[in-house]
């Protein structure tokens, strides 16, 4: 079993200025426990099961970057309908991890449909994904980042972990947020 | 000076080329007849990413993504649709501040024959209204541009979705009772 906050501190060693979009509930904690000051970080407080739709908007707006989503199992379950979007458009440049810990652990911890027969592998496969991994391991979650980094995608990773917490709580300005971000990711074209 | 047309453009043409206007180049939909008219045309135009939705509410999220990277885009659905991107409108949207036009094909209103239709067709005004967005119905051909131009700079001067209802009195309704 992974512990998610050390495979997001992982995570964020490897990255350079790449944007991260961070679901709501426990994605965005650990991304801000391991990153907090971080601009290329986006923060979301509500709307679950938007951050694989964001994400495949910015890897279509920005192809010259590497667009990571972080996500979780609840939250894709609520917008299974944007992974047949995602491999649709099959943007190379997007990576959607999804830490399954086969519960809503915000909510105290009451099992999704992955703790029972849903598996996220061949449900991403069933949308048109090909590159496509499950990982269980620190190991086998290192080796994967790895690929998925370096190698063409959309790739989705499936990452098993515990529910562990983590302390830290990005600001809750929605727009402190979008204005942090977009400082560090947007190449604005002509304003309409 | 105004300039000189063979013809006066027909309203998808009108709407298609309003967006290239404004720098939006990306249009994320859910089909119906009416959007399918703009979509015809937008769609040999290289200028525009299209993507299909398979859901409303993908289009928010996808719209904020390109906002976020520097890129303006335009979401179309039918009005049932905005009964799907209620929540992502209002905790995604609204509060992050991502500008952008929705474009509205009403049913339910002149010329409806599916009772299905009624109520979402007639509630989307209320909807919008409860959730403070702006919306215009554009009935006539001559004030297609106005409205449509209008409606896109108060959303980017507003950093704020607003939205344009497309009336069955402009587009037509179908034959069948």
């Amino acid at each position: 079993m992974i512990n998610r906050l050390e495979a997001t501190r992982y995570l964020i060693q490897q990255l350079s200025d790449e944007p991260v979009i961070a679901s709501c509930g426990n994605p965005k904690f650990d991304l801000f426990t391991a990153a907090g000051d971080r601009k290329a970080n986006f923060y979301m407080w509500n709307s679950m099961g938007m951050a694989s739709s964001i994400g495949l908007g910015l890897a279509m707006a920005r192809p010259d970057k590497k667009v990571i989503v972080l996500d979780g199992d609840g939250a894709i379950l609520m917008n299974l309908n944007s992974l047949t979007t995602a491999a649709s458009k099959s943007p190379s440049n997007l990576a959607h991890i999804i830490w399954d810990n086969e519960q809503y652990q915000i909510t105290g911890g009451q099992p999704t449909h992955t703790r029972g027969k849903a598996d996220l592998e061949s449900i991403a496969r069933g949308a048109g994904f090909d590159k496509v991994a499950t990982v269980d391991t620190m190991a086998a979650f290192k080796k994967a980042l790895s690929q998925i980094l370096s190698e063409k995608g959309p790739w989705i990773l499936v990452a098993k972990t515990d529910s562990a917490g983590a302390p830290g709580r990005p600001p809750k300005s929605p727009v402190y947020i979008r204005n942090q971000f977009m400082e560090a990711s947007s190449e604005k074209g002509e304003r309409p | 000076m105004q300039h000189m047309r063979e013809r006066e453009l027909d309203w998808p043409e009108k709407i298609v080329s309003v967006l290239k206007a404004n720098n939006i180049c990306s249009i994320s939909f859910v089909p119906d007849a009416v959007i399918g008219k703009i979509l015809k045309i937008a769609e040999k135009d290289p200028y525009f990413n299209v993507t299909t939705l398979a859901r409303e509410e993908e289009g928010i999220g996808i719209i904020t993504g390109e906002y976020l990277g520097g890129r303006y885009g335009v979401l179309m659905m039918q009005s049932a649709g905005i009964g799907n991107c209620v929540n992502a409108l209002a905790s995604l949207a609204i509060p992050y501040q991502i500008p952008f036009l929705i474009l509205i094909s009403q049913r339910g209103e002149l010329g409806e024959f599916n009772a299905c239709h009624m109520i979402m067709g007639k509630a989307i005004r209320r909807i919008l209204d409860a959730l403070g967005i702006q919306h215009h119905t554009l009935d006539r051909e001559d004030n297609v541009e106005t409205i449509l131009n209008g409606a896109i700079k108060t959303a980017y001067s507003s950093d704020q979705p607003v939205a344009v209802i497309l009336s069955t009195a402009l587009v037509g309704w179908k034959d069948e009772k």
